[in-house]
């Protein structure tokens, strides 16, 4: 190690414990800070109102479960078109404990921590089960498998009056130890929980990826032949990787359920599904950075079409019914030009704005 | 007692025989080599053993464990690896990483120390790595640790699948053509360290070739397989004089 490590011109690693590190260099752990810390303070500094607090709620659920999703589809290479109902599962976890113990009760307004990690655990049942599916099929197979789930989940939420039909069960307000969270605080609270879920999730995935339970991942999607010749049990570490799907989406739904005060079943529809794939292609599949790109660029998409269209309604003729094509046009537009032209995701234009500021100024 | 028995073992797909009858005894630390004409089944062979194809009938005992039926994983995880003819490394990652791949059955930590990388798992992926390092400076791939699989040249990739399957610390190492589309001297490199492998690690080595040379230079024994029945067996000597071997690689007089 050079003796001023802000100066140091490279990695001078002298034992292979030093490599294991997350941040390389002292640079990058001080600009990882520097952000997380902002990340923090914002809120404190600028007054939000409630509406915008809630879409970057809303996000940040995205990002727990497009962190899930990139890591079956995008770590794993399995499709999974039921991401959705994945997060139903957590979601509804929530609200059929309120549906039996009410949605008042000390567990879930005292107890949320608990609430939020046993929907996880459902959820991660859940995915294993849906996973099994994997032992056998490969492909597209295989997403027609999960396709299936999220078929099953809807009707199941549809028909069943344990669940109010899909129709909202409430969820109650929470407590904090400075007392029940209030109406004005809700979404600022709530936006702080996510953001600490997201960042130990996140390191998480992080560490996980430097260990075997991530390298098999890995190998399963570059070739399971191989990886089945390298003494990993290839089926087992799909279902695995469904299970770890089903513990973010589960963690996201609960999530949702909270910040949302309730439980309805259009928010876990196959339209969602689809949503939560393109917002992890469009971030970048098999990455870990990637999984927040991703739920940033296509919700915040999401609004400036919802703002251009209301603008556009305006000088439109009502009968046209452009504005509300709009939307999915754009949405499906966006997906087709990544596909294309940059199948990586935007978490490659991370990487290589990385590796030019490494070297700037010079060019190589 | 041989290390790995394979009795009377017969592989058909619907009509065809890939192998019919074959008996075959690999001595521990010896190099045994399975050659024959193309077809012959001595791929399939290496099939049935690491478990990617499960004979019709007959079996295959190592030291006293049946394989016959077992998984690739299951066959792996008793001490027999293998390289692949085809190359099929994880192409979309460093060498460095395809070979920590290989060590996941000797990487004993549970999924939490994973999550929260503490002790054992930081500890261990270090001694992992320090392994690696090892095999990595037996097989010569020092300036490769960090490039991509796919990028490398044909012969660096031949090396690292027969790292790969080395960094497993097998007791029997199936090697599937490791010198095809070679030239002279990458050749003379694998031969190299398929001898070392067998002389300084004590690992036993299944050597299926083309290569007639390499094989009777290096072989202790020799299995000729011709359409999937075994023609001859022995020294290089033996297999050189045998009148049956002769007919199949050159024809009749």
């Amino acid at each position: 190690m050079s003796a001023n490590s802000w100066l140091a011109t490279g990695n001078f690693y002298t034992t292979y414990k030093q490599e294991q590190k997350t941040f390389s260099t002292s640079l990058d752990r001080s600009f990882f800070t520097l952000f997380l810390v902002i990340l923090f303070a914002w809120p404190l500094l600028f007054e939000m109102s409630n509406k915008n607090m809630l879409v970057i709620d809303n996000i940040l659920i995205a990002v727990v479960a497009v962190m899930g999703l990139n890591l079956v589809t995008g770590f794993a290479g399995l499709i999974s078109i039921g991401h959705a109902a994945f997060v139903g599962i957590g979601a509804y976890t929530v609200a059929s404990f309120c549906r039996t113990i009410g949605d008042t009760h000390i567990i879930i307004t005292h107890f949320w921590p608990l609430m939020i990690i046993v929907s996880g655990l459902v959820g991660a049942g859940f995915g294993a089960v849906v996973g099994l599916p994997a032992l056998r099929l490969k492909h597209l197979y295989l997403a027609i498998a999960t396709l299936s789930f999220q078929m099953i989940f809807q009707w199941v939420i549809n028909f069943a009056s344990f669940f109010n039909q899909g129709q909202t069960i409430s969820v109650g307000r929470v407590f904090w130890v400075t007392g029940k969270v209030g109406r004005d605080d809700h979404y600022f609270f709530w936006y702080y929980i996510i953001l600490v879920v997201v960042v130990l999730l996140g390191f998480g995935i992080r560490n996980l990826l430097k260990t075997r339970y991530g390298r098999s991942l890995i190998a399963v999607r570059d070739n399971d032949r191989a990886a089945d010749a390298m003494g990993m049990n290839p089926g087992l570490t799909k279902v695995y990787a469904f299970a770890l799907a089903g513990f973010f989406a589960g963690v996201a739904g609960a999530l949702h359920a909270y910040v949302y005060r309730g439980v309805g079943f259009e928010s876990f529809t196959l339209h969602e599904s689809i949503g939560y794939l393109a917002m992890a292609i469009v971030g970048g599949l098999g990455t870990l950075n990637g999984s927040f790109w991703g739920p940033v660029a296509i919700k915040y998409l999401d609004l400036q079409m919802e703002h251009l269209s209301e603008a556009m309604g305006q000088y439109l003729p009502s009968g046209m019914n452009l504005t509300t094509a709009m939307k999915p046009f754009t949405f499906g537009l966006v997906i087709v030009l990544f596909l294309i032209y940059e199948p990586r995701g935007i978490a490659n234009w991370w990487r290589i704005a990385k590796s030019y500021t490494k070297l700037w100024p010079f060019r190589y | 007692m041989a290390h790995l028995n394979i009795l009377d073992v017969t592989l058909s797909f619907g009509g065809l025989k890939a192998l019919s009858h074959v008996d075959m005894k690999i001595e521990p630390g010896l190099i045994t080599s399975i050659i024959g004409p193309n077809g012959a089944g001595k791929t399939s062979m290496l099939n049935c053993i690491s478990g990617f194809y499960h004979p019709t009938s007959g079996d295959i005992f190592y030291k006293d464990k049946k394989l016959t039926h077992a998984s690739p994983h299951q066959v792996s995880n008793m001490g027999i690896s293998r390289a692949f003819q085809n190359l099929e490394l994880f192409s979309g990652l460093t060498v460095l990483d395809n070979l920590l791949l290989a060590r996941h059955q000797h990487l004993k930590y549970s999924f939490l120390h994973a999550v929260f990388f503490y002790g054992k798992a930081s500890r261990i992926e270090a001694e992992n790595r320090y392994f690696v390092e090892g095999i990595i400076d037996f097989m010569e791939l020092e300036p490769y640790r960090k490039s991509l699989v796919g990028n490398l040249s044909y012969g660096v990739q031949k090396k690292v699948e027969v790292a790969r399957a080395l960094t497993l610390a097998p007791d029997i190492l199936l090697l599937d053509e490791p010198m095809a589309g070679m030239n002279q001297e990458e050749k003379e490199d694998i031969v190299r360290f398929v001898m070392d492998i067998q002389k300084e690690r004590g690992i036993t080595v299944v050597l299926v070739e083309h290569d007639l040379g390499v094989v009777m230079d290096i072989s202790d024994k020799i299995y000729v397989l011709d359409f999937g029945e075994v023609i001859g067996s022995g020294t290089p000597e033996e297999i050189a004089q045998n009148p049956k071997v002769i007919e199949a690689y050159i024809g009749e007089d």
